[in-house]
């Protein structure tokens, strides 16, 4: 049995393995013992941090409509392209891979920035509207592109393009202030809120609320549904809840036709139903395409944008401040006769201009206009009439009634970024440490000038006013109850004095380019200077930049008014010509349902061209 | 009567039990290891490979081992005729040429040379006149071990190389050298391949040689890389707890979050799936097998026997040291696999094979 192999060290040999191997078997125990029973639970909330994934329901943002329900914003499937830095890799390689594969040159500071940018700090919207191949692009490339996803989501698209941009707006990313001040529970690189017009105000109704689901994902981050691998609490924690339409009182044609009859000129429109405060219309050109602005803006569209002398991004209703010029005027008159300090009979006389305080006041007719009462002084908005009359009515006073108007004051319109005007007064001037109201500056004030300005909107609601006897409705663009703001107590025989003016502005006086056969149109031409050296001028002859601006506004029909307008073009000389003509296209088609270039009504689509080319066209008359 | 006994149960009654149940436990781990993944495949192949490897076992223990060792000189030159031809002509995987393809069949050289060397020393021993290795017949066995050892380092594979140190461990403490000597130079050769090691670290080592050592010293570095497996392996285990989570159910491995699961890092599986007592239980039947090994060392009829025996014991140990220490975490992370549980054909094919022989050298101690 003995062989000389069985030295007698070797006995000594077998027992040192046994007790080594019994040791290292301990020890193994003992490791086992520490992480799977003492440590087991620490572990097994490691593993279950390690596959489940909190994943965010979004939610649409609701639709924007026209008060006839035509589209004016929806939503659109678009595929986007996500860098994940929560997912294991190196970002350079990824970058480099991503280059490569999807035929991108985006450097670390681009990508690394887009983080900074992101609401959620491991997520990055690394690309938008990508195409859909992309998907299957960054799938099969798992390993090198383990940190990117393409995900889909629901992105604004503005049908119309600029038309109507001011009033709906755009919506952006949701920036780090915008968040915290929403306190959103389940943040998402891909939330759009409102930037700007009803997309803004509106943003509460149209955003709805992100949903909330815990899913179960494997390390490449894919879903994984086996029932054995469940646990409890997988599933929709939160459901979604959709944004919700919204109506706006705007008729989609009516804006386009305005839209479109200002040509190349820039300026505003805004038709609002006097006795419910709903916009019809409000324009503000040049416009700019809102899609461009969701989710975000690239550099160079912002620039020429921003840079635009034309100012697309401002929005002139409410943020455009003009004298009122002439438009003024029938205010000052209604102020004098409720003051008593005029009467339908008052009369001056116009030379053509009035020598006050050692300066000569102009009138805008160099032979003047002789001796005029109140009437005739609206008709043909004589200068030196209102000089005498604002001269009487005094600073004060037209201050006092100013306010009552809300001239001075935003109009509460349901947009962001409204500004308020200026009604001057001597505390205003005082105020502003600009010394003591001198008389002499009444004068300008009372055609329109001077220290005045207003918004287009400020105007079509002193219009609106006179149209409703003295109520004073809130202007809306979304639908809903009319909400009255104040009511000014104005004596029905002033009125009928300011509106008999108004009315024989259109029939016979500056604004006769608006005379419409069949509609009774009271409105108020303005020419507002923008500089005073122009006064008496032919300002055709000017240069565009420094042409006055064209003011209407008014109302109709003068029983029942059903709309009042503002139109301002800027430096588009007098606005009894193109500022009537435009707000002409817009009453013919609301009361005639006439668009521009057609006969009575919409024409038939059965009618021979040649009968609808021969027909004389009124609107050239 | 006994003998009889033994021998018409395939050889060593529990040497044959125990590895019939991991055999058959390391085919369900590979499977749920695969399950559902782009390996799944694997899973069924293994079952293939777990058939081949019985018929291997049943001849490695039925076939008197005295028949063996006349091969054993043919199989050692057969397979480092292999490991030539798969520096030449073989497939390169994961950064080493280490796969030898006839036709469709794929195998490693380097895991038959395993079984080939402890086959072809015990086959020195036994026609060496002086069955008590002297200074000269150490370099002799040492040479056969080193041979496909450093053919192996030349893939390169540096983890499977270093499987064959064991056999030259086993070679030394075989010799007749007393204990106290082997450990005081053993504990000088540590010392030295730490030496080589630092000389190493300026000179060969690859950056993720470097990286997996870092990582396992602190395991913080670079958790996305070499740190994440060991992170996951160990959440792996731990989440397992007492019960474990059930077979095909462990989340770690199915949900793709622990590495290479079907090969390296399977006893991961074993910790989740199985939890607390069936890792305990793995253990167990690795020590009942290689406590088995042990003892047989005492009863061997011969030298030739009681050699192959103590190298099977030192490559399984090694096996299981260096695999089951990285899973748990306590040792680096390197590329050698857990006998009977990991995925691959080659490997299974020549544990199974020596495993068989073990048992062959204890039925057969009585014979002679």
């Amino acid at each position: 049995m003995m062989d000389r192999t069985d030295h007698p060290e070797f006995e000594a040999k077998v027992t040192f393995l046994k007790f080594a191997t019994a040791v290292l078997f301990v020890l193994f125990g003992v490791r086992l013992f520490y992480l799977q029973v003492m440590q087991g639970a620490t572990y097994r909330t490691l593993a279950e941090n390690n596959y489940t994934r909190t994943i965010v329901m979004r939610s649409p943002r609701g639709i924007i409509t026209d008060r006839n329900g035509l589209l004016l914003c929806r939503n659109r499937i678009s595929f986007s392209l996500v860098l994940d830095t929560a997912k294991e890799g190196s970002l350079e390689k990824t970058i480099a891979s991503m280059n490569r594969i999807l035929g991108l040159s985006m450097t670390e500071a681009e990508v690394k920035a887009a983080l900074k940018r992101s609401p959620v700090p491991s997520l990055a919207v690394l690309a938008r509207d990508v195409p859909p191949d992309w998907l299957q692009k960054v799938e099969t490339h798992p390993d090198e592109l383990k940190m990117l996803r393409v995900e889909t989501e629901l992105r604004r698209d503005y049908p119309n393009g600029p038309l109507a941009s001011h009033a709906v707006g755009y919506v952006g990313l949701l920036s780090e202030e915008e968040a915290a001040a929403l306190q959103l529970r389940d943040p998402d690189p891909f939330i759009e809120v409102g930037k700007a017009g009803v997309e803004k105000t509106a943003n509460a109704v149209l955003m709805g609320e992100n949903g909330r689901r815990t899913a179960q994902v494997n390390a490449m981050g894919r879903e994984v549904e086996d029932p054995r691998l469940r646990l409890p609490g997988v599933g929709v924690q939160k459901e979604p809840v959709p944004g919700k339409p919204v109506r706006l009182n705007l008729d989609l044609e009516l804006q386009r036709i305005l839209t479109e009859a200002f040509g190349e000129e820039t300026g505003a429109a805004v038709f609002m139903n006097p006795f419910t405060g709903e916009i019809l219309a409000w324009v503000s050109v040049p416009g700019f395409d809102p899609n461009l602005f969701s989710h975000t803006i690239s550099a160079k569209d912002w620039q020429s944008l921003a840079e635009d002398p034309r100012h697309p991004l401002l929005n002139r209703p409410i943020q455009g401040s003009y004298p009122a010029g002439s438009t003024f005027k029938p205010f000052v008159a209604l102020v004098g006769l409720e003051e008593g300090v005029l009467t339908p009979g008052t009369t001056f006389y116009c030379p053509g201009g009035w020598d006050y305080g050692g300066h000569t006041f102009h009138c805008w007719a160099k032979g003047g206009h002789g001796r005029v009462d109140l009437l005739t002084a609206i008709q043909n908005s004589c200068n030196v009439f209102f000089y005498h009359a604002g001269d009487r009515v005094g600073i004060e006073r037209l201050a006092k009634w100013g306010a009552l108007f809300g001239l001075g004051n935003r109009t509460g319109v349901d947009l962001p970024g409204e500004g308020s005007g200026i009604l001057p007064s001597p505390a205003w001037k005082l105020s502003r440490n600009m010394g003591p109201w001198y008389p002499g500056e009444t004068l300008p004030v009372s055609i329109g000038q001077g220290y005045l300005t207003v918004t287009p909107l400020q105007l079509l609601s002193f219009y609106a006013t006179i149209a409703t006897g003295g109520k004073r409705y809130q202007p809306r663009l979304l639908s809903g109850e009319p909400r009255l703001i104040s009511s000014v107590e104005v004596s029905p025989s002033t009125l009928e004095v300011i509106r008999e003016g108004l009315e024989r502005v259109v029939t016979s006086g500056t604004g006769k380019a608006c005379h419409i056969p069949g509609l009774t149109v009271c409105a108020k031409t303005g020419t507002a200077q923008v500089v005073e050296a122009s006064a008496g001028k032919d300002t055709k002859l000017l240069d565009k930049t420094i042409r006055d601006h064209a003011w209407f506004a008014g109302f109709a029909p003068r029983e029942n008014p059903q709309v009042a307008f503002v139109v301002l073009v800027e430096h588009g000389g007098h606005g009894g010509d193109v500022g009537a003509r435009i707000a002409r296209a817009g009453l013919e088609y609301l009361f005639f349902g006439k668009k521009p270039g057609q006969e009575e009504g919409p024409a038939p689509s059965a009618a021979p061209l040649e009968a609808r080319g021969r027909a004389p066209s009124p609107a050239e008359g | 009567m006994r003998e009889a006994l033994e021998r018409s149960f395939l050889g060593d009654r529990v040497t044959t039990t125990v590895f019939l149940l991991l055999l058959a436990f390391g085919t369900l781990m590979v499977r749920s290891a695969t399950f559902g993944t782009r390996y799944a495949a694997l899973g069924d192949r293994q079952v293939l490979y777990a058939g081949i490897a019985l018929v291997v076992f049943a001849l490695a223990a039925l076939i008197p081992y005295s028949i063996w060792f006349e091969y054993g000189y043919l199989l050692y030159a057969g397979s480092v005729l292999a490991l030539l031809v798969v520096l030449v002509a073989g497939r390169t995987i994961a950064g080493s040429r280490s796969w030898l393809y006839l036709g469709p069949i794929g195998f490693q050289p380097s895991e038959l040379a395993k079984a080939a060397a402890a086959l072809a020393c015990a086959t020195v021993i036994r026609d060496l006149p002086d069955k008590g290795l002297e200074g000269r017949q150490v370099a002799l066995l040492w040479g056969i071990v080193g041979l496909p050892m450093v053919l192996t380092l030349i893939q390169p594979d540096f983890g499977t190389a270093t499987t064959f140190l064991p056999m030259a461990a086993a070679v030394l403490y075989f010799a007749r050298f007393p204990l106290a000597r082997i450990l005081k130079w053993g504990g000088l050769v540590l010392l030295g391949i730490l030496l080589l090691f630092a000389l190493g670290w300026f000179t060969f080592l690859k950056p993720y040689q470097k990286d997996r050592i870092l990582t396992f010293l602190d395991p913080a570095h670079d958790p996305r890389g070499a740190g994440y497996q060991v992170a996951q392996a160990r959440i792996a285990v731990g989440s397992g707890e007492l019960w474990g989570k059930g077979l095909y159910s462990g989340t770690q491995n199915r949900m793709n979050f622990l590495p290479a699961p079907h090969t390296d890092f399977i006893f991961g599986v074993v910790g989740e799936e199985t939890g607390f007592l069936g890792s305990m239980a793995v253990l167990g039947a690795f020590l009942l097998l290689l406590g088995r090994f042990l003892s047989t060392l005492r009863v061997a009829r011969d030298a030739e026997g009681r050699f192959l025996v103590l190298a099977v014991f030192a490559l399984l140990l090694y096996h299981l040291l260096v695999n089951v220490g990285m899973v748990l975490g306590l040792l680096p992370t390197t590329g050698i696999p857990l006998p009977f549980l990991s995925y691959g054909g080659s490997f299974l094919v020549s544990t199974s094979f020596l495993v068989g022989l073990a048992g062959n050298v204890r039925s057969r101690r009585y014979l002679g």
